[in-house]
């Protein structure tokens, strides 16, 4: 088993994702390592896109004029978007190291790490609608690279973590109801954080 | 064998040895009926629903006339949907699950046809008099008072026949699947009576014995726990009978899921009030509903857990079984609106969701991911058993799996994205401190996100004609089957 995985990793799963699965089922990185190469890069990614369109277009919520949200109160935002991200990469590949035993699946968190990196990807790809905040086309724009994500949670886990398929249609089912409760959580989040006074003028 | 495992495990290991000389059989027949008369209102509530979506891109779609109008269509659907298809599949399955689990046929199987006809009628003429402008405008309760009448009679016939079922059964314990469909009855009756208590004036209206914040109350009281003791408990009782028959082993912990239900009945029964944020009850009853929301996380997760550790080593099931995908999927949705509607409870989140799409979103993802998709799952495996048959098409079942994710998916994104921004737009305000934008403004710039809800209705709603088509083509020309029960050991027999 080899300890490191090669470059590009990231890239190549958008365009040939069964090569990727392949190289990770025979290789056991090192949690540490994926993180910095790739984990925190992911994060950063969606938020400076969000940065940069917000501070360009203000928010377009299909009002006819934009919401221009002071910078300073951007930047806080797209920090605290960091590291919602941030949390939620890590918490996911504990969440699935955790349920690894119950299905028989690989143990290493590393592994786990490496698995929610590429499936995390093509939403990462996806955040360059960021760089344009009308909600309604990130939301749709979002569409494709769900898809193509939740493909290669479902194709992809047994193969990574060395189960069968079956196995890794329960273990992609449950940690698709633990991805669920984090992305509504962040909208919960950024709503309270809205509450406090961080981000647009509302009347609350 | 240790009394976690007595419903499942007994059913299993005694049909096939001993079999009872006298000639019973379980009384199945009134389960296939309202199995089909389920599906049948699924079609066309959810097509109401499809109707309604369009009409909220193009108004023009009422066509002038008022029984057409959003306002009359709407509680159409909700009622359809919770009543035809919900309540038909919560009777079928009760019925169903109850004399396995008690070990005798149906008490008054001619009551069970008095239900199951009468309801029918019920939904049908209630319906109709939804459409013609009967209205009680209590929401998830609009059916006038003599519909209010009639559900009470058919529900205490419900009640009837189960319990006494219950009562008449072979074996000593009552398996957990019962104590949620007994909660759904009790919990149900109680909540109707009291939240349709009204003078009748005419035949079509009637006014409520409450006024002002104390009818809000219990109004809200009646509306969440339409949702806790019907869409949440009558569900997981079809759960914890169907999904461990699916799964062939028993529930992972018999003893959680009892502390689950308790837990679970207790704290349910006073989250109403997170309805009436920021509104004229005082403000300790609107704290009350928010504390019991958040405790409620604990017995839903718990409930949720136990499900899929229960599936998680029945994996090879999943190979031939198309039904149990459904299952482990409407148990992530389940987590999902479990979780999402305490937060949701919470006021500073509150007061950024109330009266927005996002709300919607979030009944859909209960109401499409957890409610349809277990019934689904469990008329799947309840029908080819009804009538001793395969499933027509394996293949249209799998294809209808992957419609119902991906219209539960795009319904819930679309209902996020407008809700949202719907929440932020209302209450944005401008430099004066004025609010920034107007309602009509606002509402104009939502189209697109109801055109994608649209789409993911209609995905949803093929799929489940899918579903209908290949149920139906199993069922018809083959009667139902004819099970005996089998003998209880002398052990758990009911002396």
């Amino acid at each position: 088993m080899k300890d490191v995985v090669s470059s590009w990793l990231l890239f190549r799963v958008l365009f040939n994702p069964t090569s990727v699965f392949e190289e990770l089922s025979n290789a056991e990185p090192q949690a540490h390592l994926i993180f910095l190469k790739y984990v925190l890069w992911l994060a950063i990614v969606p938020p400076v896109f969000a940065y940069i369109g917000a501070s360009k277009f203000g928010w377009r919520l299909g009002a006819e004029q934009p919401l221009i949200v002071p910078s300073n109160d951007l930047v806080l935002i797209s920090i605290a978007y960091f590291f919602a991200l941030l949390f939620g990469f890590v918490s996911a590949a504990i969440v699935a190291q955790w349920m690894a035993s119950t299905y028989g699946a690989r143990h290493a968190l590393g592994i786990h790490f490496a698995l929610i990196a590429i499936i995390a990807a093509p939403l990462v790809a996806g955040s360059v609608m960021h760089l344009f905040p009308h909600v309604f086309l990130n939301v749709v724009g979002l569409i494709p690279p769900l898809i193509w994500s939740m493909y290669l949670l479902y194709k992809g886990l047994p193969i990574v973590l060395d189960i069968s398929p079956e196995r890794g249609m329960l273990m992609a089912s449950a940690l698709i109801g633990y991805l669920l409760v984090g992305a509504v959580s962040l909208l919960g989040l950024t709503v309270a954080l809205w509450g406090r006074g961080i981000g647009p003028s509302i009347g609350i | 064998m240790g009394p976690r495992h007595w419903a499942v495990d007994r059913y299993l290991v005694v049909s096939d040895t001993e079999l009872s000389n006298e000639k019973e059989f379980y009384f199945d027949e009134v389960v296939t009926a309202l199995v089909m008369f389920s599906m049948l209102w699924a079609v066309v509530a959810m097509s109401v629903g499809v109707y309604i979506a369009a009409e909220l891109i193009w108004p023009s779609l009422d066509l002038g006339m008022p029984w057409l109008s959003f306002g009359r269509l709407r509680p159409l659907h909700t009622n359809g949907v919770i009543f035809g298809f919900g309540v038909s599949a919560l009777m079928g399955t009760a019925f169903y699950s109850v004399q396995r689990t008690s070990h005798v046929p149906l008490f008054a199987p001619k009551l069970a046809w008095v239900c199951c006809f009468g309801w029918q009628i019920c939904v049908l003429l209630g319906g109709m008099s939804l459409l013609a402008g009967w209205t009680s405008s209590k929401e998830y309760a609009e059916l006038e008072w003599p519909f209010d009448i009639a559900i009470t009679i058919l529900w205490v016939c419900f009640g009837i026949v189960f319990f006494g079922t219950i009562a008449k059964r072979r074996i000593k314990p009552i398996y957990i699947s019962n104590w949620f469909y007994g909660g759904l009855i009790i919990v149900i009756a109680m909540l109707h009576i009291v939240n349709n208590l009204a003078i009748p004036v005419t035949m079509s209206k009637s006014y409520s014995l409450f006024s002002g914040a104390p009818d809000a109350i219990v109004q809200w009281w009646y509306g969440h726990n339409a949702v806790g003791f019907l869409l949440t408990g009558g569900f997981l009782g079809m759960m914890y009978y169907f999904l461990p028959k699916q799964a062939e082993r028993p529930i992972w912990s018999y003893r959680l899921s009892i502390v689950a239900f308790w837990a679970f009945t207790y704290s349910y029964i006073w989250a109403g009030p997170h309805h009436l944020h920021y509104n004229a009850v005082p403000e300790w009853v609107q704290f009350l509903g928010v504390g019991m929301s958040l405790v409620l996380l604990a017995p839903s997760w718990a409930t949720m857990i136990n499900g899929i550790m229960t599936v998680s080593s029945a994996s090879e099931k999943l190979k031939t079984d198309p039904a149990l995908k459904f299952i482990v999927l409407s148990l992530a949705f389940y987590g999902l609106a479990t979780f999402e509607g305490p937060m949701m409870a919470i006021r500073s989140v509150n007061v950024v969701s109330h009266f927005t799409d996002w709300t919607i979103g979030h009944v859909h993802s209960g109401a499409l991911g957890w409610n349809a998709m277990i019934t689904y799952g469990t008329f799947y495996f309840l029908v080819p058993r009804l009538v001793g048959a395969k499933l027509y098409s394996v293949k249209l079942a799998n294809i209808h799996f992957w419609l119902a994710l991906a219209g539960t998916m795009l319904y819930v994104l679309s209902m996020w994205g407008a809700g949202v921004s719907q929440g932020l737009l209302w209450l944005s305000l401008d430099a004066i401190g004025e609010l920034s934008f107007s309602f009509k403004d606002i509402m104009a710039s939502m189209p697109p996100f109801y055109a994608l809800r649209l789409v993911a209705g209609l995905v949803f709603l093929f799929g489940t004609m899918l579903m209908t088509f290949n149920l139906f083509m199993t069922i018809i020309g083959r009667p139902t089957i004819q099970v005996e029960p089998p003998i209880v050991s002398e052990e758990w027999a009911v002396k």
